[in-house]
């Protein structure tokens, strides 16, 4: 992890908890003080008292010792035991609390007992890791205390959330910056957009002109009515110009705004999508493939959608508003004041409006949800439903969650549908003060004689109405700001996460790929503490196929993602031909590498392209020949469109045999030196099962193979077999070699599925 | 694994000795034992799982009810201790940004703040009330909502029935 992350995780535990992002200097230095100045190694806060209250107490490993910090009257108090004198730790895990004992000898009392929240969990086990480890004589490399404090108790967050520590503020001006590179556009559709706001006020003004300035001198004889025509005439031409140049600027503007934005969406969905090849499979063990497909999709069109019409829209209904604000007060003070002083209440007004249809929005989006649990579990489930005959219940539960459903938001409906009217009253109530303000001085009853032109009331009438749709705009202003930082913060994640896996400076290339594989003392971790592999080492010559056996999360996946270069070991080196592949070229050396899973991935497409995923180049022949040798070809062809027919997710549905055997051939035209084989035949039966074992009998000769099998059976052909357990490496040989131990795990394994074997049902897997 | 009923309760001794555990006595057998309520919601009292070290079942005890004595003191201290949920008193805020939910809160155990994903909701438990998982896994179980004052009823108004 990288001085950002852990500044990060720093932040998150001092934002979002109520707990120090680090151990108080004070603390340390009792404790420290405590061990004769022996460091504090790893540490956690253990939040619960005896009487599962919440408290600080701090649980810290040294060098020797484990001590307890509690604060008694005041001041910090250290309990603390010696590392030798630990027999075990006991963990009993609760619904939200979690106690942990470290036993001593036994009869003797218990050294220390602590309890904690699970929040504080995962700090607390990398301690209990480090102790367990070194009770069975195992060491752990240290860790930096601080960073692995934070990263625990910060992880359930930045797991649930995309970049934090992001401020709205910096991700909204980071956003804008992508229309830099469209700055004409921009400008152009600003100035368009400038031109209709300003434009706009021009009618009003006109109108207000004719009655003054024409029509009434007009009536009152003071000009001719020849004159006047002359002028009307050339209002009308004002207008019609005006209007003219309004839509001109329209078309202009969302034009400009709408195809501007698409290019940015553009830009930020190619720059993900290329982010994303680049990024290492540890972000995607992290993120959820949902998510992350959201994020190119609807996050990128939310985004289309603020900078094509957001940005403008809320910037020039500001303008709008001062505009008419200023019109208004210099066309008459007075009346300008009555219609523009209710103003900022409006906006108010609507804002809080917004931000009380939030909660029905909340409580309406639970109901939805709890709708479609209802489908997503029984649709799926639907032969489970019949079976049981729960047709009747399933919709009876339907019907309520859907009544519950309309409800709310009919519940929506009545808050909207009452607030727009009354917020309308109040604004024709402003109409309404205006012309009870305007009367005495239209008709001069206030004593001071008329003070008021009918022209600039009518000004007024008509500029009252432009209000409402600027007013609006600007109250919705933080919901439609909020959206659009939301979304560019989840792209932003995604850009910002650097890839773990990086060439070095100057890679190297092997040509050709030998394949001899070396495990020098290579440790593993997918996280800080916990080791999946521990100090592996072995050698594997050119050509070689080993099986990989073993319990269950004993390492076997992780030693073929090291071959691959999926992650970098944390201790060790693994050697391919004698060099680090970490000193490889990755595009280079993975093109040499086939895989072929348990659960066979095929693209949409058709067979052929599936095929040829790895070697687009391939000819027909190729192809046939590829399929042929992984036994695929018979059924390809009795296929009805044969080779072309289309496959993946939404294609021709093929049972999982198929879809193995044509990732076989994928494989075999792929010609990898290193060929990864994990679990690729399990549950299927048994004729398949021996098509596939001899399509990959034909795939493994001359490459060098490691194969993860549950069942020994399938790995008849290999030349070693490596039991792992534990993270450890803990045997190593032929079948034969391995038989003869007679305690060995390998022989245990080997006479349980025998067993099974005998008793007729061989495809069960027997060692979970 | 026994299953100890009504009638068998009184061959089952639990007792909390020096090395800090529980240890569990049926017969010949004894056990340092860590309780697993099965049905913590709806039957908090009832069939507990007794695990033993291996987190395996050494005994499904019916009802604390057929305990009698220290054992089922000292089942009840465990139950407590298993069972420990922080219980929310008040909600002083909720407050929602990207992708999480805040809560600020009051709980019987002390204040706290969580957070939750947005589209993770309270769910309603078989004993009353509601409870929130935080995205440590932390629960806060709300007995009574209803019960609760204005302003924690106001926040919580979206989220419960």
């Amino acid at each position: 992890m990288n001085q950002s992350n852990e500044t990060i995780d720093t932040e998150i535990v001092k934002r979002y908890t109520d707990q120090p992002a680090s151990m108080p200097g004070e603390v340390r230095t009792a404790i420290e003080g405590a061990w004769g100045g022996r460091p504090v190694q790893l540490y956690a806060l253990v939040d619960l008292d005896a009487g599962l209250r919440l408290c600080e107490a701090w649980l810290a490993l040294g060098p020797t010792d484990v001590a307890i910090a509690r604060k008694r009257d005041g001041a910090w108090s250290v309990d603390s035991f010696r590392r030798d004198r630990l027999d075990g730790v006991r963990e009993a895990p609760g619904l939200s609390g979690s106690t942990l004992t470290f036993l001593g000898e036994p009869d003797e009392p218990a050294l220390a007992i602590v309890r904690y929240t699970h929040r504080q969990r995962r700090a607390v086990e990398n301690i209990r890791f480090v102790l367990e480890q070194e009770l069975e004589g195992r060491t752990v490399p240290e860790a930096d205390p601080d960073h692995e404090y934070a990263a625990s108790v910060a992880a359930p967050i930045r797991e649930a959330q995309a970049l934090v520590a992001g401020n709205p503020s910096a991700v909204l001006w980071r956003l804008l910056g992508y229309l830099k590179r469209y700055r004409a556009q921009v400008v152009i559709g600003f100035v368009a957009a400038t031109l209709i706001t300003a434009v706009s006020l021009v009618p009003p003004f006109l109108a207000g002109i004719i009655i003054d300035d024409v029509v009434r001198p007009v009536q009152d004889g003071v000009i001719t009515s020849a004159e006047g025509a002359a002028v009307a005439w050339l209002a009308v031409g004002a207008m019609a110009v005006v209007y003219l140049v309004r839509q001109a600027s329209a078309l202009v503007r969302l034009r400009y705004m709408a195809i501007l934005g698409e290019w940015v969406a553009r830009d930020l969905r190619n720059e993900l999508y290329e982010h994303l090849q680049r990024l290492s499979l540890g972000f995607y063990s992290r993120k959820k493939t949902g998510s992350l497909i959201t994020r190119v999709s609807s996050d990128t069109d939310r985004l289309w959608d603020f900078l094509a019409f957001g940005v403008v829209d809320v910037s020039l209904s500001a303008v709008m508003l001062l505009g008419l604000s200023g019109v208004l007060l210099y066309l008459d003070w007075r009346l300008g004041l009555v219609m523009v002083l209710p103003v900022p209440f409006f906006c108010w007004a609507i804002w809080k409006h917004g931000e009380h249809m939030n909660q029905f929005f909340i409580r309406a989006w639970r109901k939805w949800s709890g709708m479609t649990d209802v489908l997503s579990d029984t649709i799926p489930g639907m032969r489970v439903v019949k079976a049981f005959n729960q047709e009747e219940r399933e919709t009876g539960r339907f019907i309520e969650r859907n009544v519950d459903v309309t409800d709310e938001f009919n519940r929506i409906h009545d808050s909207w549908t009452t607030f727009w009217p009354i917020l309308m009253l109040a604004v024709h109530g402003t109409t309404v003060a205006l012309w009870a303000f305007a009367m005495p001085r239209l008709l001069g009853t206030n004593g001071t004689g008329p003070s008021l032109t009918a022209g600039t009331f009518v000004q007024f009438l008509l500029y009252t109405t432009m209000f409402i749709g600027p007013i609006e705009i600007i109250g919705q202003m933080a919901r439609t700001v909020q959206r659009a930082t939301t979304s560019a913060h989840r792209v932003f994640e995604v850009l910002d996460t650097e890839p773990e896996i990086v060439d070095a400076t100057e890679p190297r290339r092997l040509e050709p790929v030998e394949g001899r594989i070396v495990f020098e003392d290579v440790s593993f971790g997918y996280d800080g503490v916990r080791q999946v592999l521990r100090g592996v080492s072995f050698t594997v010559e050119p050509g070689e196929m080993i099986g990989l056996v073993g319990p269950s999360g004993g390492g076997k996946t992780t030693v073929t993602n090291l071959i691959a270069r999926f992650y970098d070991v944390t201790a060790g080196r693994v050697l391919v031909d004698g060099v680090d592949v970490r000193d490889l070229e990755t595009g280079h050396y993975r093109r040499q590498i086939g895989i072929v899973l348990q659960e066979p991935y095929l693209f949409h497409g058709s067979v052929t392209d599936n095929i040829r995923y790895g070697h687009p180049d391939a000819t027909p022949e190729e192809v046939i020949e590829a399929a042929r040798a992984a036994n695929a070809h018979d059924f390809i062809v009795k296929l009805p469109q044969g080779y072309d027919t289309v496959v993946g997710e939404r294609g021709q549905n093929l049972s999982g045999g198929e879809r193995q055997r044509i990732s076989i051939a994928r494989a075999i035209l792929h010609d990898p030196r290193i060929l990864i084989l994990d679990e690729a035949t399990s549950a299927v039966d048994t004729e398949t099962e021996r098509k596939i074992q001899e399509a990959m009998d034909r795939l493994v000769a001359g490459r060098t193979v490691f194969a993860i099998a549950h069942r020994l059976s399938t790995l008849h052909k290999a030349s070693r077999l490596f039991v792992m357990k534990d993270g450890r490496l803990a045997e190593a040989g032929t079948h034969e070699e391995l038989l003869a131990k007679e305690d060995g795990i390998y022989t245990t394994l080997h006479s349980l599925q025998m067993e099974l074997q005998v008793g007729g049902s061989d495809a069960v897997d027997t060692t979970h | 694994m026994v299953q100890i009923s009504t009638k068998q309760a009184g061959a089952l001794t639990l007792e909390r000795r020096r090395d800090g555990q529980i240890w569990a006595t049926l017969g010949d057998a004894e056990s340092p034992v860590r309780v697993h309520r099965c049905f913590p919601w709806s039957e908090p009292g009832r069939f507990l799982s007794l695990r033993d070290a291996d987190n395996e079942e050494f005994a499904l005890v019916e009802s604390l009810e057929s305990l009698d004595g220290e054992t089922r003191a000292v089942l009840e201290g465990a139950v407590a201790e298993a069972g420990f949920v922080l219980e929310v008193t008040r909600i002083t805020e909720v407050d929602e940004e990207v992708e999480i939910r805040t809560w600020k809160v009051e709980t019987r155990q002390g204040a706290r703040s969580f957070q939750t994903k947005l589209d993770d909701w309270p769910t309603g438990v078989p004993g009353g009330g509601i409870v929130i998982r935080d995205v440590a896994g932390d629960l806060y179980h709300v007995s009574d909502p209803r019960s609760m004052d204005e302003r924690s009823r106001k926040w919580l108004w979206a989220f419960v029935d």
